[in-house]
């Protein structure tokens, strides 16, 4: 599992803003050259991608010891609370991570598209640099921050607020805190792009007819940007739900969320039948996710 | 997640797939498998790198071994890594499944080694313990009922997340005695014990993380693996009630002759005292030889999980009893560490 490469790989596409107009007028022409340019990445998708996945999903119901098709392994899920509870577990901890993410990323990518061209490179390229650093040298440096004789708790006992550490870490809140922070650039670069694309000159248009900074900023600016917002959660959302350094570090293995009972069911206890159901809900749960991050993408035309 | 990796792991799995014939005409390897870390470095120094000067062979470490990934090579169909280390109960194990084949010692010709290091099933690479270590500072415990008495000694406990390494102790922790553990474990007692510390625990997977917790003063108790916990600053470690153990290589069955071959030839050589004198120099994880001894300072050899003062004080693994209750050992442990 290498959330690392699976981030940045993603990041590279969150990045761009979505395909403007013009390139769709191009996809509809379909000749015959094209299939053939088409066919090697669709033999290889099919071949080393769409094979697998249809063999797992085979896993999840067959009898190794008779090869017959059966749904006890699905049985066994539904009967086990701790399956579902870990699912229901990093769905709770993917939503929180979102909203989090979505409270911090938002002011602060309306606040870059205030600044001038020089500081706006400056505060981007601050977001855009956390991409460099391994993801998990910034987990780490978490427990440096928040551990029980870290930064924080040094200055809270300091300061006198406390005399005992605070427990950040080893719980979920620890988790949710280097998540966010891993997450961040996946909500505002994205966002900021389309923040930048909304015409200044309607927010001017709204002030020249007498509205507040405020209610031009709610009845104006914010309308126009809530369909990137919603689409930069989800992106984030469906990240979250595939971490796996962050929870089994900054958790203490205390929670731990489907990746981590993923590793555990393949690489500790060789159970590859429940893997495979696991997998199975959590692709139709994934896509249903990336269904609706489609429609709410390509918005009511 | 789930997409983006299998696609990765796919795409390696194509690209090796198409590299490999190619590669084997060119050179012959040995593919490998082991824990990795610093152990993995101290066996890429002391054996890996003789053995390819002295017999041109490659060799090729995956990181890391074990029960799991040696089922999952079996299940695959394809035999690429000859070899993997584990505890005992692994070995039996995977015995029992048929994943490995017996050792042909005549054919391994090993120098001089221990008859306990030499099973049908594998060879006997490292003795190592499982022990109690503290920050040196914090009230010292002596027995695991002690260390598991979070009333009395306050503060974190660091424990492994692998069952075999720390049910043995929660259940001792509990009020089994040392001689019943080391026929087996009191279960219910295990879990009843890691249910009631849970507020105070931290769990580790990788064997450099408890001395860092410890010094870190993010736990104040830990369990870890004796080559990893002394000669560090403020943090004292103990032999007392700790679990010795042989860390085997064993043979994955269904590879070829040729493969065979080299794999035996790079046993043979790890039972040479020097290698394993170059290899307690990384990590004090004694090797089999009778020899090695003599071959250290009076101090290093005292630090031996196999010093006769640390042996006496300590139980030697049941991994008859793993065998027996691995599956077992597996179901409850996936629900209780899934359901924390």
């Amino acid at each position: 599992m290498n959330p690392s490469g699976n981030l940045s790989r993603t990041g590279a596409g969150a990045a761009m803003p979505p395909a403007p107009t013009p390139a769709l007028a191009i996809a509809p022409r379909r000749s015959p050259q094209m299939l053939l340019l088409l066919a090697p990445v669709l033999l290889l998708i099919v071949v080393i991608f769409d094979y697998p996945l249809l063999k797992t999903a085979y896993w999840s119901i067959l009898d190794e010891d008779t090869g017959r098709l059966t749904t006890a392994h699905f049985a066994e899920f539904w009967q086990s609370q701790a399956y579902l509870r870990v699912i229901w577990r990093t769905l709770r901890v993917a939503l929180t991570v979102t909203v989090v993410t979505v409270l911090m990323g938002y002011p602060l990518a309306y606040w870059a598209t205030r600044l001038g061209p020089g500081w706006r490179m400056v505060v981007l390229g601050l977001v855009v640099m956390t991409f460099w650093v391994s993801i998990l040298v910034r987990t780490y440096a978490w427990i440096v921050v928040l551990g029980s004789s870290g930064l924080a708790n040094r200055s809270l006992i300091g300061l006198g607020l406390t005399d005992k550490p605070v427990q950040f870490l080893y719980n979920e809140f620890g988790v949710i805190v280097g998540m966010v922070n891993v997450l961040l650039p996946f909500l505002v670069l994205p966002l900021h792009a389309a923040m930048m694309r909304i015409d200044p000159r309607l927010s001017q248009v709204a002030q020249t007819m007498g509205a507040k900074p405020l209610r031009t900023f709610w009845q104006v600016f914010f309308p126009l940007s809530v369909s990137a917002l919603v689409t930069s959660a989800i992106l984030v959302f469906i990240l979250a739900l595939g971490f796996y350094i962050t929870p089994a570090i900054l958790g203490g293995g205390k929670v731990p969320l489907v990746a981590n009972m993923m590793d555990l069911l393949i690489n500790r206890v060789a159970n590859w039948n429940m893997a495979a159901v696991v997998s199975v809900v959590l692709l139709a749960m994934t896509l249903s996710l990336y269904a609706l991050y489609q429609r709410l993408r390509d918005g009511p035309r | 997640m789930t997409l983006p990796f299998r696609l990765h792991l796919l795409c390696s799995a194509a690209v090796v797939a198409l590299a490999l014939p190619g590669m084997a005409a060119a050179e012959q390897v040995l593919n490998i498998m082991n824990a990795g870390g610093e152990y993995g470095d101290s066996v890429e120094a002391c054996v890996n790198k003789p053995f390819t000067e002295k017999t041109g062979i490659k060799v090729v470490t995956e990181t890391p071994g074990g029960f799991a990934k040696m089922q999952a090579q079996a299940k695959s169909g394809v035999i690429t890594n000859t070899t993997s280390d584990g505890s005992t109960g692994d070995m039996l194990r995977m015995a029992a499944e048929g994943l490995i084949e017996k050792v042909d010692w005549a054919k391994v010709n090993p120098e001089p080694m221990f008859d306990e290091a030499k099973n049908d099933y594998g060879f006997g690479a490292s003795y190592y313990s499982t022990i109690m270590a503290y920050r040196s500072d914090a009230p010292a415990v002596t027995n695991w009922v002690e260390f598991f008495d979070t009333a009395k000694f306050p503060g974190k406990r660091a424990l492994p997340t692998y069952p075999d390494f720390i049910l043995p102790f929660a259940a001792m922790g509990g009020g089994q005695s040392m001689e019943d553990a080391a026929k087996g474990v009191d279960l219910d007692l295990a879990f009843a014990t890691l249910e009631r510390i849970k507020a105070d625990t931290i769990w580790w997977e990788s064997g450099a993380q408890p001395a860092q917790l410890l010094k870190d003063n993010e736990a104040q108790y830990a369990i870890a693996w004796s080559g990893r916990v002394f000669g560090h600053d403020g943090i004292t470690a103990s032999y007392n009630q700790g679990m010795l153990d042989i860390s085997w290589q064993v043979v994955a069955k269904g590879i070829t002759d040729e493969q065979r071959g080299m794999l035996y030839q790079w046993l043979a050589l790890q039972s040479n005292a020097e290698v394993q004198k170059c290899l307690v120099g990384y990590l004090p994880y004694p090797g089999p030889s009778p020899e090695l001894a003599a071959l250290v300072t009076p101090e290093q050899a005292a630090l031996f999980p196999t010093a006769d003062a640390n042996k006496a004080v300590q139980w030697l693994v049941p991994g008859q009893w793993w065998f027996e209750n691995g599956a077992e050992v597996e179901k409850r442990w996936t629900e209780f560490k899934l359901l924390q």
